[in-house]
């Protein structure tokens, strides 16, 4: 909700806005929704000088409509597909992630959703060398997994240090902090401060369900309302700056029979445009098993419901103690 | 990418569309053949006509708009109807390179030529918040004034800021309703000035709460179909509404048609029920 002040637009002047506030037009949308025939004579304006206001504010305040054949020959230029760093989960993503979307890694605790999102940290950043931001809600971030991970990949040091430095953490225990978060990614990515930063191609938000379940219940829709604002935000950032956006949710049924499902209800379920599921595989509890199913729960390109294994315990190369989970650097 | 059918949720379909030779176009550009399978007969859509879709996540709704795009904006002599369409994405969901496969598919020559003409009869804007949408319907109409040939407005979804207007509206359900009341009352002038026809998609965002009025239907739904309808949208918008279909979508049904539709025209108390597909080539009915 804009409202209206002297300097918002060419010709609204300071007198015109008080005459128009007290005949009770006093936002944007007041003063292009209302007849402007009617409000000339009522505040005795210029009808002129009042249709030239509302062109320069439609203008201003609406979103311009592009032509599909320019916006196709701009995706082609700017759409990117990153490797997960996984054959498997790449070949059910139809070659990797696609910027520009959301995709979501749900899953039951313990399922590899975190271990999924390093793996896509250390592809995208050793691999291709780009950006990675890593926004961690749950602490269960772990660079020595990553690092071990991008030990896998390469031998030398240098590299492995430069991967290590383009991944970047940042600590989100609640969705202000989130918000907050996103709110600076998005102020640097237009301002192009890219010296901190390189090129920035993937956002990982683990887990996005512990950041909106304390939301949830209550007065519900102020939380929803949030839960909305964020998803919002991950879709313009993935859109507008060609970003990849990965996030990781739990899993719910509706019965103890039912299927599994997305945590977070109905209206996170209209949000990411790929989802994936992450299983254990059945008859495998025991400690040491890394193998893994995901199946396709979503997607625009690809038939759901296809599955393929998964090896999260890729890169054990190291020393065994290494492999359960420490905390930091 | 890997076609065929994989699992028993596949929603995938062996085989062609053929465009041409299903639906053919008799060369008028009514929008008649827009697609016949939606709408029961005689009901075909007619310009002035303000169609829901409505149905959960995953139900083909948007892929059903793809459809529809393409149909529309691929030329006559492939089959198409050849007009403008002004795609009004709200929920950033827009994926361009499925309309890109999807034409691919269906045109005969699917040259970059070819699609890059076909694309040039598509609209597309995106908006952020309501306050957004409504401005941008404003701006439109001078759009539409230049383009006789733009007839179809594709909306996808309307249900997109319920959360966020109805938390910014505190207690005041007028407050709360207030941009989507004037979005709806704008595209119902939209739509009888210019003679367009709406699509519209609007998502299942609650459970149907025990006690709801069935009476919301003018008729009753065939009883197998067991829609999860509860309408919770401004009035303006319900009373505007000429079809509702609603969407859903079997996931273990032997058949290889996986999707579901059920079209109500709303006037004439219609129904028809008619399972898809989603391929490829986009929806199969």
């Amino acid at each position: 909700m804009v409202v209206l002040r002297a300097g918002l637009c060419p010709g609204l002047t300071e007198d015109m806005i008080q005459l128009l506030r007290d005949n009770g037009i006093r936002t944007v949308v007041d003063f292009v929704s209302s007849d402007l025939e009617d409000v000339a004579q009522k505040c005795s304006l210029s009808y002129k000088a009042l249709v030239a206001v509302r062109r320069v504010l439609l203008a201003q305040f609406s979103a311009f409509p592009a032509n599909g054949a320019d916006l196709y020959e701009e995706l082609k230029s700017s759409t990117a597909i990153l490797p997960t760093g996984s054959p498997s989960l790449d070949q059910l993503l139809d070659s990797g992630l696609y910027t520009g979307e959301v995709m979501e890694l749900m899953g039951a605790p313990g399922t590899g959703k975190t271990q999924v999102c390093l793996g896509i940290a250390a592809s995208v950043s050793l691999g291709l060398k780009q950006h990675v931001l890593f926004l961690d809600s749950t602490g269960g971030f772990t660079a020595s997994r990553l690092y071990q991970m991008l030990q896998a990949q390469t031998e030398d040091e240098e590299e492995q240090l430069e991967a290590l430095q383009r991944v970047q953490v940042q600590r989100v225990f609640n969705i202000y902090e989130v918000l907050r978060a996103l709110q600076g990614l998005r102020d640097r990515l237009s301002q192009q401060v890219l010296s901190s930063m390189g090129p920035l191609k993937v956002v990982v938000l683990d887990s996005v369900s512990a950041v909106i379940y304390p939301l949830l219940g209550g007065r519900q829709s102020e939380g929803l309302a949030l839960m909305m604002q964020l998803s919002r935000e991950l879709k313009t950032l993935a859109r507008e700056f060609s970003l990849a956006v990965v996030v990781t949710n739990q899993v719910t049924r509706d019965s103890s029979s039912g299927p599994l499902k997305p945590a977070l209800g109905r209206s996170w379920s209209f949000v990411p445009s790929t989802r994936v599921l992450l299983e254990s595989k059945e008859g495998s509890w025991e400690r040491s098993s890394t193998q893994r199913a995901a199946s396709l729960a979503k997607s625009p390109r690809q038939p759901t419901g296809i599955q393929v294994e998964l090896d999260i315990g890729n890169g054990d190369v190291l020393d065994p103690s290494l492999v359960t989970p420490t905390q930091g650097l | 990418m890997t076609a065929g059918c994989l699992g028993e949720c596949s929603i995938w379909h062996q085989g062609r569309y053929s465009g041409d030779t299903e639906h053919p176009s008799n060369g008028r550009s009514s929008l008649k053949n827009l697609e016949p399978c939606l709408f029961a007969e005689e009901g075909s859509p007619v310009h002035g006509d303000v169609i829901e879709f409505h149905g959960p996540e995953g139900t083909g709704k948007t892929e059903m708009l793809y459809h529809l795009l393409a149909r529309c904006i691929i030329p006559k002599a492939q089959g198409g109807l050849e007009v403008e369409v002004m795609f009004v994405d709200t929920d950033y969901h827009f994926d361009m390179l499925r309309l890109v496969t999807i034409l691919e598919n269906r045109l005969a020559q699917g040259t970059e030529e070819m699609i890059k003409q076909c694309l040039g009869r598509l609209f597309l804007v995106s908006c952020s918040s309501s306050t957004q949408l409504l401005l941008t319907l404003y701006s439109l109409e001078n759009l539409f004034c230049a383009h006789p040939s733009l007839c179809v407005l594709l909306l996808d979804s309307l249900s997109a800021f319920y959360w966020i207007d109805r938390s910014n509206g505190g207690e005041s359900l007028t407050l709360q309703e207030m941009n989507l009341k004037k979005c709806a009352n704008f595209l119902e002038k939209l739509v009888t000035q210019h003679h367009l026809i709406l699509f519209a998609t609007t998502q299942t965002l609650m459970q149907k709460s025990a006690n709801s009025a069935e009476g919301f239907l003018p008729l009753k739904l065939p009883h197998e179909t067991d829609t999860d309808y509860r309408p919770y949208l401004c009035k303006s918008w319900q009373q505007m509404v000429t079809h509702r279909m609603f969407f859903s979508k079997q996931c273990n049904s032997a058949s290889s048609k996986g999707f579901t539709v059920v079209s109500c025209h709303l006037k004439r108390n219609q129904i028809v029920k008619r399972s898809f597909s989603v391929a490829e080539c986009g929806v199969q009915f």
